[in-house]
């Protein structure tokens, strides 16, 4: 690709939903173009289909005014089209330069001359300013550095078109600055950047024009200059938005989830939790914050004893049940609602009645024989108390929608009446209607009196929820902060490793009840 | 020379150069494997390649009278039934090991059915013309590591051979590099423009054409005949023997050689009679493949991070 990139009506139908419909989009030489949109607004499909992995319905791809055929990544690739996914397309295995050279045809023949490629790689990471050693093992490097990987893989194939598939969804913000420095560089050596977000302060940062998507079709394109976010975010949701949740002020009770120098170890072995401690009070929302991947999962999974527990404590109102069965943790008063709805969270081949009581089977029971009855009763009082969009309790809960399915999990375990809740991610992936919607009783929940630990990575949503943030990095706790004073530059720092100096003091400050040993 | 001294060389020769001779055809099928694994499919069909190309073989060479053609032949024959598999494994995605072990029964079946048909049900096993044990002048006089080392047939230099050009191709060239992405990550592999598809029909492929040229060394090289017996778990042997080699050629080999000396010590002490039960013998050089596949000792950990996964592009 030289100048510019054009597509044309382009229309792509999946079984049962419209992704694409009569969509148009300008990719000019030398600009950063936002694609905006929530999800299943149909952003991602059009890349895909401009990167040759989805074919499409009807519509016409032209280059500088020229059809082209886009069957597979090769032919992108060898337009100059290049993608960074969401997920990185690395072999972990390999280093950095056999993941550059993979699936390429030099003029070597058959042999690979990994020396002359570390020399071009080389080469091209000081001329964009990303610091790499070709030799590393890519599944040995940071996240931010792997990202890295996956741009020059782009800049080695002379890619003229860059698309980056929410390329800041696990950076730091540090590794984001940076990360923007380098598409600056890209844009003034004339290369086209597409960046596919549906976080406006980014694209407000850094992009020069944006298109935004909703319902898989385009609504508007706008200059950067000429708009913001408030028109934005309306464009994208179709109707006034203002997330912002209102927090009653309220005084923390006695503390209810206590986790005492907890050391866990992942699949492979590794130590992701390296002697945590924390305490949650009742009426308190505990924020973790954190780059994905630095032991919030583990956190989780350990306090309700889903995973082994290496060493340490957990203590749900004073008693000590660490070694216990996850039923038993239930059964004391501690909840979870995990990250992974539909695979962890729910059955999803079964229905909405039976996702309704998932765990509660031993309650709705007649002899040995289940209740269906009231467990169906109790199944129509969740759908009604949390606003759930079902076609009806037998519809399977697979079909509902990620918000749908999101409030029926966490109603179901709010309705245990348990004293701790555990909540990870709750909204990842939900669209902004449904996201007030598990705001609304998450804050509902803390008034009641519950102790709420929520795992988030969404910085906007702990600032919102939580009445302290600890902020967690490889295993560790960095700091914890009140979210009420609390600055996002402070928060970043410690999600990159770096401890601000006064920060834990500054968020037990605030706050008597709590110790300094505790935190 | 005293007597037992003698004894003793006499033992440890006839063991090392058994262990070698053994060694050879599981060996040849583990490097076939080795590509099977490395591109993501767990290929436990071998085991009845194996037994089709060792039927193969024997039956060209018994109406022809020639070596190298029956070895070509079981080659062949491997590769064309691996294309099944293949199949089966890549484009219909069924459980490998399911489809391996199916096939397996099969190809069991299918070679009795025509050795009998081919031969009918006479008593006297029919042999054939095979590969001799080379004697290398000279170096083949050494003592000790003459007989063992130079006093193999041509097929076991082949085979060693075909290990070194296994490790290159794996390694250092474009080919074996997206063959091992396709079983490491296929996604990545895919989005690199390698067709993960083609890689792995061509890992079957490859472990079918080397199972098919095991059978032709069993026969060719070792047996001299043909029974529904011969191959009697060396293809599962030869998938311990990737494990154990870490899914690399050069390690297979030396993995292969300790298999080899393992079976061949049972052969060599019932020949010089010991009190330990046969069976038990027998049963070593399995009970050691049994113990590298268990994980026991590592390796889930480096091998490939795809093997068994079938790939779905979406």
């Amino acid at each position: 690709m030289k100048h510019t990139l054009e597509m044309r009506n382009i229309v792509k139908r999946f079984p049962g939903v419209l992704a694409n419909n009569n969509v148009n989009l300008t990719i000019q030489a030398g600009e950063i173009h936002a694609l905006l949109g929530e999800n299943g607004a149909g952003k991602s499909t059009l890349m895909q289909i401009l990167y040759g992995f989805h074919s499409m319905d009807s519509g016409e791809i032209l280059i500088d005014g020229e059809t082209v055929r886009l069957g597979s990544p090769k032919d992108a690739i060898a337009l100059g089209i290049g993608m960074v996914h969401q997920e990185f397309m690395l072999v972990r295995r390999f280093s950095v330069v056999e993941n550059t050279v993979l699936g390429l045809r030099e003029g070597n023949g058959p042999l690979l001359d990994l020396r002359r490629a570390s020399e071009k790689l080389k080469d091209l990471s000081n001329r964009h300013g990303l610091a790499l050693d070709p030799a590393a093992e890519v599944g040995l490097l940071p996240i931010g550095v792997q990202q890295r990987v996956e741009i020059l893989k782009l800049l080695y194939r002379d890619a003229r078109l860059l698309i980056l598939d929410e390329p800041t969804a696990v950076l730091t913000p540090r590794e984001k600055d940076q990360l923007f420095g380098v598409l600056r560089k890209l844009r003034e050596d004339g290369r086209s950047v597409v960046l596919v977000t549906h976080k406006l302060a980014e694209i407000m940062e850094i992009a020069d024009r944006v298109t935004v998507m909703r319902d898989g079709q385009v609504v508007a394109t706008r200059e950067i200059g000429s708009t913001n976010g408030q028109e934005l975010t309306r464009l994208m949701v179709g109707r006034e938005v203002n997330l912002r949740a209102d927090k009653s002020a309220q005084k923390p009770g006695a503390a209810i989830l206590q986790v005492e120098e907890l050391r866990v170890r992942d699949e492979t072995g590794h130590e992701k939790v390296r002697g945590l401690n924390l305490e949650v009070h009742a009426g308190e929302i505990l924020g973790i914050a954190g780059v994905d991947g630095n032991g919030q999962s583990e956190l989780a999974e350990a306090v309700m004893h889903l995973r082994e527990i290496k060493s340490g404590r957990v203590i749900l109102k004073g008693a000590d049940v660490t070694r216990l069965s996850v039923a038993l943790h239930r059964t004391l008063g501690i909840s979870y609602v995990p990250a992974d709805r539909r695979h962890v969270g729910s059955v999803t081949e079964m229905s909405v009645a039976d996702n309704a009581i998932l765990g509660l089977q031993r309650k709705y029971r007649r002899g040995i024989f289940r209740g269906i009855r009231e467990a169906r009763e109790s199944a129509r009082g969740l759908v009604a108390r949390f606003g759930i969009r079902t076609g009806g309790i037998d519809f399977a809960a697979g079909k509902l929608s990620g918000g749908n399915l999101q409030k029926l999990i966490l109603g179901r375990e709010i309705m245990r009446g348990s004293a701790a809740l555990v909540v990870e991610h709750p909204t990842r992936g939900l669209d902004v209607g449904a996201v007030e919607a598990v705001w609304g009783e998450l804050l509902r929940a803390r008034q009641e009196g519950k102790a709420i630990l929520l795992i988030s990575a969404e910085l906007e949503e702990l600032l919102n929820l939580a009445d302290r943030i600890a902020v967690m990095f490889e295993g560790r706790i960095m700091g914890v902060v009140d979210a009420a004073g609390a600055s996002v530059e402070e928060i970043g720092l410690m999600m990159a490793g770096i401890t601000a100096p006064g920060a834990a003091a500054a968020g037990l400050g605030n706050k008597e009840a709590h110790r300094g040993e505790t935190l | 020379m005293n007597g037992p001294q003698f004894a003793m060389t006499a033992f440890v020769v006839t063991w090392l150069t058994a262990s070698l001779r053994l060694a050879g055809p599981v060996l040849l099928a583990a490097l076939g494997e080795t590509f099977a694994e490395q591109s993501g499919v767990l290929n436990i069909g071998i085991e009845g390649t194996i037994l089709l190309g060792a039927l193969t073989s024997f039956l060209v060479s018994f109406y022809t009278g020639m070596i190298w053609p029956s070895l070509l032949a079981a080659l062949l024959v491997g590769i064309a039934a691996n294309m099944i598999l293949a199949w089966m494994y890549v484009t219909v995605r069924a459980s490998q090991v399911v489809a391996g072990l199916v096939f397996n029964v099969l190809a069991l079946g299918v070679a009795s059915a025509v050795y009998r048909k081919a031969l009918g049900n006479s008593a006297v096993p029919e042999s054939i013309a095979m590969f001799q044990p080379l004697h290398i002048p000279f170096l083949g006089n050494l003592p000790v590591i003459g007989p063992v080392l130079f006093g193999q047939t041509i097929l076991f230099y082949l085979t060693i051979a075909l290990a070194f050009v296994a490790h290159f191709v794996l390694f250092r060239t474009n080919f074996g590099l997206a063959l091992r992405a396709s079983g490491e990550n296929p996604a990545a592999a895919d989005s690199a423009g390698i067709s993960v598809y083609r890689m792995r029909y061509a890992g079957t492929l490859i472990s079918g054409a080397a199972a098919g040229m095991a059978g032709g060394y069993l026969v060719l090289a070792q047996v001299g005949l043909f029974r529904e017996s011969i191959v009697s778990g060396q293809g599962f042997i030869a998938l311990g023997i990737v494990i154990f080699g870490r899914w690399n050629p050069l390690k297979a080999t030396v993995a292969a050689m300790v298999f080899g000396a393992c079976d061949a010590l049972q052969l060599s002490l019932q020949i010089f009679g010991t009190h330990v039960p046969p069976q038990l013998l027998l049963a070593l050089p399995y009970i050691v493949t049994i113990l590298a596949i268990s994980g026991l000792f590592g390796g889930k950990a480096v091998q490939p991070a795809a093997l068994m996964a079938p790939y779905i592009k979406d």
